[in-house]
């Protein structure tokens, strides 16, 4: 509780046209002994010694800046662990978004009284930090996880490498050269398994378990309990973090049928064909290359719709309802014919690769077809198709593959649609289809998680069971906080950058250690030494917060009352957002805090002659950026509106909502991020699980008999800034059209 | 159902890529080319397929196909290449494919494909020449450099015109004529399509687009002018119009004067009054053309020979036909400054030994007319024909 706070004015920030100093004297008036120091400054990057010098005397322990955006000399006004520092964004969305001077006082004074009650309902939060595990949990043997392994130990953490099979080595093993691993990026080369294997085995910081697998994972990072199930017995090991590298399986034969894979002599896919040219050279003489699979999508959606048009079999359904009674959990198996599409770089790429082996195997005596519909060379690979590409035997085309059969002692490849501007066919020995990668998780619950929400990793519905990141910017991340995937259980991907998404992934896995170490969050709210608190007296165990938590980090006991693990959470506040008792809280942000922030603003009572009062909660990732944008570019709005931060929409509860109404708000707008298929959330479904509590907020409206068309939720992306004003503008002109709030006054 | 077999030649291909094309293999499709290309007729343009018909193998598709005819090598799809392949010159690989495959013996196509057959190509004349030497020799009374009565050296007494000369290059040029022309026709066959040809429209006879081609593009070289009109590539090409021009209306202004000659002196041994006597006075008309048209050939061959020669191989590069004919023509030029320089110096043995040299080039020139590039004099107009009368480019 900052219970003497310094206010300061940084002009130069603000800009002209608002006066400064009697908005010092109105802070100095109102607040009297809890601003003990008011001050306007010219520039107040250069009186941070002077700041320094008041807390000093004047005991502040915290530290109100009036300037730009928080987003802008946040590293500047820092003033130790006890002094908390809260910033009011004067510059844009005060002077820069407020095109009304008559107004801009006012709003002003709202903006600088919300900064101080927000200083004065935020505490230091207690420190989380405890001693961590310094050991890297590696799973999966494969190239990557091998990769993984070595550069944790490098990195100075123990590592402790489990693999299903016998051996180490994965799919790598089965390679006979590789895409290139490093510049120049052209020729194949030797993967240097051997070397890398040798390497491990020589390492004493790595503890490898073979035909072992996790049979449990609990605690959190920092401290997890990893129990390894190998050659019948059950190791514990503590961890800190953990790498998934558990790879991939082929796509299942029964796909490529329509295409001859598994019934006709000399089809094959482009693994197994890696394979049989690892033993030596292939006898075949004219190899085709067929990376169109349409065929295989017509089989598939011929069989849907057949399959849509009968019901489904009960037996299978029953027999997952009795497994889900015996164990509480089914994994879906999630492999289908999208795994090929996706694999469609990888393939390509393997395509190039195989096809110029095969030329160099036989001395170019030999015709190799290349048959593709999209040739998808990933990033700097396009060097390695270039060199590829440039060899006498190698014969490429943009077509479709109508069809595949025997004929005499070998195959035709019917062709249409081909660049050489005609059908034809193609006598070959060889037809070499794609592989399907599909990620070990698309088929299992690998990391056998003991937490509230199940053993597995939750599925959003977009990835087809691939391990990917809840979030597009942050690579490496799953849904459990301290494990992180890389490699082709994440996206079916090349062996470079199969290397370097181990390096990345060991880097999170580190760093994930290490701020839990210190008590803060990892990510996407690096550093924050916050966390949900919990005032169990008042929970009535309805277990909202354990089920909506996006990233399972709240576990609970048998009665329901939850656990949290602050080292999982990421600090979104989406637990506070659903519980309806209100017994969530983080120290420096919380329900009391936002709603006394909301009361704080002045609303007048006379709508028609001071204009109506709008609420803006923004989601700080998103919607916040781009209101900062919007200003910056001189795209101002309409002066009627306060804008509060929020962590994230999910972190929205419904008493702010009423708390506006009874305040005499006249409406409020929810504005955050995109939300559907390409979401853009770093919380993965705040802003969708907004919507849905809104429509729990328009019922509580309407049952007080305020319009529910008061409150409404906008999505916006951090690039569109233009959208703004007329975003803002558009809710006022609505809100002003619908009168004013019923309890207006009251 | 079962549609064309596709056969591709990988011999070919090989030897594509030794005539010109070695790049061909880069190419990925994505038609660059064919936009930059000035020339390319926006329905079904080049050279884009031509590309991938070359890296296919697709032997038959190339060498029919009318398009190779009308790229005019301006190599503005080398410049604009993404990827370093260079349409222009597997372009010309393709014209030198043909040079190469069209006429019988093939042999003499093989041997111009590429320097290895120049040992082949030179000795056939160099034989046959030594042979009249030495038969003239005999005549001469066993002397190989022999002199007239008054002290001159007179080439004529060992390589004399009438009976050694004319007879040789008279079989000589009209035999490679007929070659020629009946590679044109043979050309003419392959560039129809398959099939029946439905000609919409007016049919006009061959020499009629024939008069217009030459009218409408070959005296003013036109397509060379619109070859510059496409998009810029910032890379520097030197000037082709004038020089070819040159080289050009030299070569027509040499064949008339030496027609003029030729014919003056058989036709006159019947009709003395046209009779043309040798050597004319330097202002006679003739006598001027001839020097007229030697100064154009010296300075279109050197404009084209340093064009070569700056070529950035990136974009454009030449190949052993393109140097070939640059070469022989130098040859020429230069054999008979020489023998003509000795010959008024009074050395006898060199002045004998490079006339006869220059007689081995001259009839190199001719001989190998309907292999080598200077065949497209005929096999482009052929085409250029064909695609008036049937509506391309």
């Amino acid at each position: 509780m900052a219970s003497r706070i310094g206010v300061y004015f940084d002009q130069q920030n603000i800009g002209g046209g608002l006066d400064c100093e009697a908005l010092a004297a109105m802070v100095k008036t109102k607040w009297g002994v809890l601003t003990p120091v008011v001050k306007v400054y010219p520039v107040l990057a250069e009186a941070v010694a002077d700041i320094q010098a008041d807390i000093t005397a004047n005991e502040l322990n915290g530290v109100l800046i009036c300037g730009p955006t928080p987003r802008l000399d946040w590293e500047i006004y820092q003033f130790g662990a006890a002094v908390q520092v809260e910033r009011v964004n004067m510059q844009e969305h005060v002077v820069h978004a407020c095109a009304d001077l008559e107004q801009l006082p006012k709003v002003a004074a709202d903006y600088v009284n919300m900064g101080v009650v927000k200083l004065q309902k935020s505490e230091i939060p207690d420190s989380a930090a405890f001693e961590t595990v310094k050991r890297v949990l590696v799973v999966g043997g494969g190239w990557t996880g091998l990769t993984a392994a070595l550069e944790a130990s490098k990195t100075g953490y123990e590592v402790v490498l489990v693999e299903k099979t016998a051996a180490l080595g994965g799919k790598a093993l089965n390679m006979p050269r590789t895409s290139p691993l490093q510049a120049p990026w052209r020729d194949m080369t030797n993967s240097g398994l051997e070397a890398k294997l040798a390497e491990v085995s020589a390492d004493s910081n790595i503890t490898v378990y073979t035909e072992a697998s996790i049979a449990k994972m609990e605690g959190q990072p920092g401290d997890f309990t990893c129990t390894i199930a190998t050659s019948g017995r059950a190791v514990e090991v503590k961890v800190g973090s953990a790498v998934l590298a558990t790879g991939w399986t082929p796509l299942d034969n029964k796909y490529l049928e329509s295409m001859g894979l598994g019934k006709l002599q000399g089809v094959t896919h482009m693994a197994a064909f890696a394979k049989t040219m690892l033993g030596g050279t292939v006898p075949a003489k004219r190899v085709a290359f067929v990376l169109d699979t349409t065929m295989a999508e017509e089989m598939a959606a011929a069989l849907a719709a057949s399959a849509e048009a009968a019901p489904a079999e009960a037996p299978a359904g029953e027999k997952a309802k009795e497994e889900l009674e015996e164990t509480g959990f089914v994994k879906q198996d999630l492999e289908s014919l999208r795994h090929l599409r996706y694999s469609n770089a990888v393939n390509s790429v393997a395509a190039m690769r195989l096809a110029n082996l095969l030329c160099e195997q036989k001395e170019d005596a030999v015709q190799v077809f290349i048959l593709y519909k999209d040739m998808t060379i990933p990033g700097i690979l396009e060097r390695f198709y270039k060199e590829m590409q440039n060899r006498l035997g190698i014969m490429m085309t943009k077509c479709d593959v109508t069809d595949i059969r025997e004929e005499n002692d070998h195959l035709v490849v019917e062709c249409k649609n081909t660049l050489l501007g005609m059908d034809f066919d193609l006598d070959v020995d060889t037809v070499v289809l794609p592989t399907g990668i599909v990620p070990t998780t698309a088929k299992e619950a690998v990391m056998q998680f003991s937490y509230r929400q199940g053993p597995d990793f939750p599925d959003l519905d977009l990835f087809d069971g691939f391990s990917d990141s809840n979030y597009i910017c942050f690579p490496y991340e799953t849904r459990r906080t301290g494990v992180y995937a890389a490699g082709c259980v994440r996206q079916p991907m090349t062996m470079d950058q199969c290397a370097e998404d181990a390096c990345g992934a060991v880097l999170k896995a580190v760093q994930c250690i290490e701020a839990a170490d210190h008590g803060v969050a990892v990510h996407p709210r690096s550093g924050d030494t916050s966390y949900p608190v919990f005032n169990f007296v008042r929970c009535t165990q309805c277990k909202r917060c354990t089920e909506e938590c996006p990233f399972g980090a709240l576990d609970d006991d048998e009665k329901g009352t939850p656990k949290p693990n602050p080292a999982r959470c990421r600090r979104c506040g989406t637990c506070f957002g659903a519980c309806p008792e209100r017994v969530i809280s983080f120290a420096n942000y919380n329900i009391d805090q936002i709603g006394s922030m909301i009361r704080e603003v002045e609303v007048p009572k006379d709508f028609r002659v001071f204009g109506p009062r709008i609420l803006i909660l923004a989601c700080e990732n998103d919607a916040y950026p781009a209101l900062d944008m919007a200003a910056m570019r001189n795209k101002p709005w309409s002066p009627y509106v306060r804008i509060i931060p929020v962590r994230c929409l999910g972190s929205i509860n419904a008493i702010w909502v009423s708390d506006a109404m009874s305040k005499g708000y006249d409406g409020v707008m929810l504005m955050g991020c995109k939300y559907g298929d390409d979401y853009q959330c770093h919380f993965i479904k705040g802003s969708e699980i907004c919507n849905r509590r809104k429509e729990n907020i328009a019922e509580t409206l309407n049952r007080l008999g305020v319009e529910p068309e008061r409150v409404e939720q906008f999505e916006l992306a951090i690039d569109e800034y233009d959208k703004v004003p007329a975003m803002i503008d558009g809710f006022v002109e609505h809100i002003t059209r619908m009168g004013p709030n019923p309890f207006k006054g009251m | 159902m079962a549609q064309t077999k596709l056969q591709p030649d990988m011999e070919f291909v090989r030897e594509l890529q030794a005539a010109g094309g070695d790049s061909l293999k880069k190419c990925f499709q994505c038609a660059t080319c064919s936009v930059a290309c000035p020339m390319s007729p926006a329905n079904n343009p080049y050279p884009r397929k031509e590309m991938v018909w070359a890296s296919w193998g697709l032997k038959d598709k190339l060498e029919k196909d009318i398009d190779i005819w009308l790229c005019h090598n301006c190599g503005n799809c080398a410049d604009l290449c993404p990827r370093g392949a260079r349409p222009a010159d597997m372009m010309a690989a393709a014209r030198n494919m043909v040079y190469k495959d069209l006429m019988k013996p093939s042999i003499i196509g093989k041997w111009m494909s590429s320097a290895k057959g120049l040992p082949f190509l030179f000795a056939i004349p160099a034989v046959l020449w030594l042979f009249v030497w030495w038969i003239m020799s005999l005549v001469n009374g066993g002397q190989w450099f022999p002199r007239a009565e008054d002290g001159r050296i007179v080439f004529g007494q060992i390589f004399y015109g009438d009976y050694t000369i004319d007879p040789i290059f008279m079989i000589t040029f009209f035999g490679a004529l007929f070659i020629i022309l009946k590679g044109a026709m043979k050309l003419w066959q392959q560039l129809k399509p398959e099939g029946t040809l439905l000609l919409i429209g007016k049919d006009q006879p061959w020499y009629y687009h024939l008069y217009d081609l030459v009218l409408d593009e070959i005296l003013l070289h036109k397509k060379f002018a619109d070859c510059k009109s496409g998009p810029a590539t910032g890379v520097k090409t030197p000037q082709r119009q004038l020089s070819h021009m040159l080289l050009f209306y030299s070569f027509c202004i040499l064949a008339f004067v030496t027609a003029v000659v030729a014919g003056g002196h058989w036709l006159g041994k019947i009709w003395p009054a046209i009779a043309v006597h040798t050597p004319l006075p330097f202002f006679n008309p003739i006598k001027l053309a001839a020097n007229l048209g030697a100064v154009m050939l010296l300075v279109g061959l050197g404009m084209l020979t340093v064009r070569r020669i700056r070529l950035n191989p990136k974009y454009q590069s030449s190949s052993f036909q393109d140097w070939y004919l640059l070469g022989l023509i130098w040859c020429i030029g230069l054999t008979g400054v020489l023998a003509q320089s000795f010959r008024l110096m009074d050395f006898a043995p060199p002045a004998f030994f490079i006339y006869y040299l220059h007689l081995v080039f001259v009839w190199m020139l001719f001989a190998y007319l309907p292999w080598s590039k200077l065949g497209h004099l005929v096999y482009r107009t052929t085409a250029l024909i064909f695609a008036r009368k049937y509506g391309r480019g």
